[in-house]
């Protein structure tokens, strides 16, 4: 007797992202299933994995997550090659600290020339990313992508009160962009309606803003499953685009992570890897060695 | 349907202050205009009136037995109030509201069976709101075994099953219609009622009667006895006496069909639809539902 497993297919693809240009573009999302259901449907790019670089040195850093990048930390050029040659990275998410208000303040103007000088060092895709402050990353993120035209970057955080201006620059100089909506579904489907009306869907992606492990991973586990099986199962288009998840920051606060660059790294791993399996597309870490762990477990 | 009018609610600034300063004009036109506009009941919301309940309630029911002969809605969380204005009720009131808590249980469920009103009965119990359809009937359950001990029939038992607002828990609005849909074969001859503009609280000003209006159609179809609404929303009224027989032919067909054509529909159909899919959880609520 024949057995045929029971198998939900389903007819919608979460949509693809290409980011970056030339050979080292990469691909996120596409699938037409859950996450790890190879045995229903295609899940036709494997998730994109980050390695974050700061243009310019943190003060507030654990020892061993900073330990990696320690020749490297006063040059953020340097600082991407080495993520990029020895550390293997496929993608970079170059964090423009220097910008924060609350801190060194820099201009949008520095900020952009640090982005061109980076990302025509290295020539893998790039994340860009402000200081997730409403106003001062509309002008940083604005900037970047007009002295950045065409280098397809993804730029984020874009939010509800800046989504307007940050995605029509995008728009007029070929970036992507990363949607983001606190820990909420509905408010997730909301931005992406309202930015559908003039960007492209297929150069969004959502953040729903990650909580790691310890802090409140669980509810961040639940918004992405939310958000897939809305695109996928209830085929919301809205709900389609790739999921990202920013996490390293938390990690490398815990307690646990300060003590001991083992948990540091265990905890960033962990994290990522239950992220993967709730959905996400889109991963940045921040330390290389938990970076390299997910890898093993999933390419 | 009956429709109880929500309109004099102390919630209300306005209102606040003329029951404060014992001014019957507004009062009084706030409930002719609920009357004219055929509402069955209308509903006395004075919250917890904690300054002189007693004479409050008195003066209150008085003055809006003066201008219409409507049965009255009883709305305050204080038992004190609450007795004071059944006393003076000229017709089978209607208390709003109990609950399976034990503070309810001691205080105004008593009170429905010494007066032998009608008594608004809601799903919460001490453990808070259940979370679906069938922890609802549990709870549900259980009060009205309580108020029936107390000598109040299920006829007299107008259950709550407690309505979120959507833009807070989709799921919840969903479990509603789930359960209202078991209602009368988990507790024969009972009625039922809710709060509906709590419905469309948080979601854009200008929309939140479209939501309220498509519900009360729904709901309407699954059994539901009555509803505490605005006395003012006219085409809510009119919906609901059958004045307009399309929209809600369509709606129940946007309840009924998965994929339905809406090539040929007119904006306004095209909104209750997809209102309708949104409050079935046939799509994700966002506060732009209409423009997908």
């Amino acid at each position: 007797m024949n057995f045929d497993p029971p198998l939900e297919k389903i007819s919608v693809n979460i949509r693809e992202a290409v980011l970056g240009q030339g050979e080292k573009a990469v691909k996120i999302g596409g699938e037409n299933t859950l996450p790890f259901h190879s045995f229903e449907g295609s899940l036709p790019n494997s998730a994109g994995l980050a390695l974050e670089v700061l243009d310019m040195q943190p003060d507030n850093w654990a020892p061993s997550v900073l330990e990696p990048f320690e020749d490297v930390v006063s040059d953020p050029v340097k600082w991407a090659k080495k993520c990029a040659e020895v550390y293997g990275a496929e993608m970079l998410c170059l964090r423009l600290l220097s910008t924060d208000p609350m801190g060194k303040d820099g201009s949008p103007e520095e900020a952009a020339e640090i982005t061109k000088k980076v990302t025509d060092a290295v020539d893998v895709p790039f994340i860009v990313w402000g200081t997730d402050m409403e106003e001062k990353d509309a002008q940083v993120l604005i900037q970047v992508a007009r002295v950045c035209s065409g280098k397809n970057l993804l730029l984020g955080p874009v939010v509800k009160g800046n989504y307007e201006e940050i995605a029509k620059a995008a728009l007029e100089h070929g970036h992507a962009i990363v949607a983001q909506a606190s820990m909420d579904a509905n408010l997730t489907k909301e931005l992406n309606i309202a930015l559908c009306k003039f960007f492209p869907p297929e150069k969004i992606v959502v953040d729903p803003t990650a909580s790691a492990l310890g802090y409140g991973l669980e509810y961040t586990f639940s918004i992405i499953e939310e958000i897939k099986q809305f695109g996928l199962v209830d085929k919301d288009k809205m709900m389609q685009m790739p999921i990202l998840c920013d996490f390293g920051g938390d990690c490398w606060r815990t307690k646990e992570a300060k003590e001991s660059r083992e948990q540091g790294i265990l905890w960033e791993a962990t994290t990522g890897i239950t992220f993967l399996l709730a959905g996400a597309n889109l991963l940045i870490f921040r330390h290389p060695e938990a970076l390299k762990l997910i890898k093993e477990m999933v390419i | 349907m009956i429709l109880i009018g929500e309109d004099l609610n102390v919630m209300t600034g306005k209102i606040s202050r003329v029951i404060k300063e014992r001014e019957a004009g507004p009062i009084q036109e706030c409930v002719a205009g609920q009357t004219k506009n055929g509402m069955d009941y209308l509903d006395v919301n004075v919250g917890p009136v904690k300054k002189d309940p007693e004479g409050t309630m008195e003066w209150l029911i008085n003055m809006v037995q003066d201008v219409t002969d409507l049965p009255l809605s009883l709305d305050t969380t204080n038992p004190v109030a609450m007795e004071a204005g059944l006393k003076v009720c000229k017709k089978k009131a209607l208390i709003n509201s109990a609950s399976g808590t034990t503070e309810s249980r001691e205080t105004m469920l008593p009170l429905a069976a010494k007066y032998s009103t009608d008594v608004v009965l809601s799903v919460i119990n001490d453990a808070g709101l259940p979370a679906d359809a069938d922890e609802r009937a549990a709870s549900i359950m259980d009060s009205a075994a309580f108020a029936n001990e107390l000598g109040i029939p299920n006829e007299n038992i107008w259950v709550d099953p407690v309505l979120l607002p959507i833009g807070v828990d989709q799921r919840q609005v969903t479990s509603y219609l789930e359960f209202i849909q078991m209602l009368q074969d988990l507790l024969p001859g009972a009625r039922s009622t809710c709060g509906l503009s709590n419905l469309s609280y948080g979601a854009p000003r200008e929309l939140k009667s479209l939501l309220n209006r498509t519900f009360l159609v729904m709901i309407a179809k699954y059994g539901q006895h009555s509803a505490i609404v605005s006395g003012f929303d006219q085409e809510l009224i009119r919906l609901i006496r059958g004045e307009m027989p399309e929209i809600v032919e369509l709606i129940y067909r946007a309840m009924d069909e998965a994929d339905m054509d809406l090539s040929a529909l007119s904006q306004k159909e095209l909104e209750y639809v997809k209102t309708t899919q949104v409050l079935m959880g046939k799509s994700l609520y966002s506060h732009s539902w209409l423009e997908v």
